[in-house]
């Protein structure tokens, strides 16, 4: 079921078909090469770019769309950077290597993301020892979103088909009466929720989906791209 | 119907887990709403107040995980926070340290509201700093972590009085309309 918040971009590609275990591994992979290449020389981490956009084109990802995903980043990024203009050295170099190093992994992330749906992601974390809990929670935050999500836009619609001519701020405040009144409400229904599911079986524990086996092929692609990224990294590094 | 001891078990349990994902979907939903407004997320902490709250409704255990969560899930989901730079990491610290503290104090140790509010508002600076230098250390940035956490609460101070005073009224609202939400007094459990 498509949720209301995910950023998945639905393309036909290799790396959507690809298994998210798979995925998720060549990420940490990446992402470990990223911390542990040197920004100076910048080839190491030129190396690691030219890997990602790699990945973004098999991925078939429009150029514009991450862009503009990347473009929410040019503050929190942009302004340590330029302040560390401002300093010697040592902090020039700081400020580059926590711009290069959160750039990569932001775009790491990016592809990651709208190359896979949410929930699938969650349904991994769910079978992962530690993090498991936070996978099971994370599905029923999705699904209450969705939830509220539906009342938001249904309350919304009343209020434009009550009074067509309200203005933005009429309609905004209705809004935010009905977003404290949810709070309220969202309380007395998770009785009704904790009630259903206990009728429906619930013994303390959430059921898991059973895991279906990781092909060898899709575990052997995210290993390559997860040992090519650790061994440019390597490599920059101890040249 | 629910009879046995496991079975009210089972339902107190599965009631927690909806409060808490429907707390932590309006954790998610509050902060789209205030940059709708062009409310800034770093200046009204629109993420904090149900994740708050859920720090007075829920067991500690809850409470914490889901503070934990929603930051994360709502990087996941939204883009926002951002993961990278690691804004997301350090807020799922933060509200997993504040939630917990406001259950601790308010449901385990069964202190005033305020005071349990002010406790959970000490962890989140607390845990906020220890992160930040930690952060700091991986980004090889020699700045100080008792700054960085001074400048934030600073820039937050709207979001922190926007707490102090819609919490108490939300949590007190929703105690009012789900009795069993109510933490037990001292003098009743012994």
């Amino acid at each position: 079921m498509p949720h209301h918040l995910d950023l998945y971009v639905k393309r036909e590609s290799a790396l959507h078909r690809l298994d998210p275990r798979a995925k998720m591994l060549a990420a940490v992979g990446f992402v470990a090469a990223v911390l542990l290449a040197p920004t100076r020389p910048p080839w190491p981490t030129g190396a690691l770019l030219l890997l990602l956009i790699g990945a973004a084109v098999l991925a078939r990802l429009p150029a514009r769309l991450v862009c503009r995903r990347m473009l929410s980043l040019v503050v929190v990024i942009g302004m340590p950077f330029l302040l560390s203009r401002l300093g010697g050295e040592a902090t020039r170099a700081a400020g580059e290597q926590f711009a290069v190093r959160s750039l990569l992994v932001a775009a790491a992330f990016l592809v990651l993301m709208a190359s896979t749906r949410a929930v699938v992601l969650l349904e991994v974390a769910e079978r992962l020892p530690l993090v498991s809990v936070f996978g099971q929670l994370g599905e029923f935050i999705l699904r209450g979103a969705d939830l509220l999500a539906e009342e938001v836009v249904r309350t919304n619609r009343a209020w434009v088909l009550r009074a067509p001519s309200a203005t933005l701020k009429v309609r905004l405040t209705g809004l935010s009466q009905a977003s404290m009144s949810l709070l309220a409400r969202a309380a007395a229904r998770s009785e009704r929720v904790g009630a259903a599911m206990v009728l429906r079986g619930f013994q303390g524990k959430l059921p898991m989906a059973t895991p279906t086996p990781l092909p060898w092929s899709h575990l052997l692609a995210g290993l390559l791209f997860a040992l090519i990224s650790l061994g440019l990294a390597g490599v920059g590094r101890w040249r | 119907m629910v009879g046995g001891a496991s079975d009210r078990d089972a339902l107190s349990r599965a009631r927690e887990l909806a409060l808490a994902g429907l707390l932590g979907a309006l954790g998610l939903l509050l902060p789209i709403g205030f940059h709708a407004l062009g409310w800034g997320g770093k200046v009204f902490l629109p993420m904090h107040l149900p994740v708050v709250v859920a720090g007075f409704l829920l067991s500690p255990a809850t409470a914490v995980t889901l503070g934990f969560v929603v930051p994360l899930l709502s990087a996941v989901l939204t883009g926002m926070p951002p993961l990278s730079p690691p804004v997301a990491p350090l807020m799922a610290l933060e509200l997993a340290a504040k939630a917990g503290a406001a259950s601790v104090f308010y449901r385990v140790l069964r202190l005033p509201l305020w005071v349990a509010l002010a406790a959970a508002f000490v962890a989140d600076w607390a845990v906020l700093a220890l992160a930040a230098w930690f952060v700091a250390g991986l980004f090889a940035i020699k700045a100080g972590a008792i700054q960085y956490v001074a400048a934030a609460v600073v820039i937050s101070l709207p979001g922190t009085i926007l707490q102090v005073i819609a919490v108490p009224l939300t949590v007190l609202a929703i105690e009012k309309r789900v009795p069993r939400l109510r933490p037990a007094k001292r003098d009743e459990t012994g």
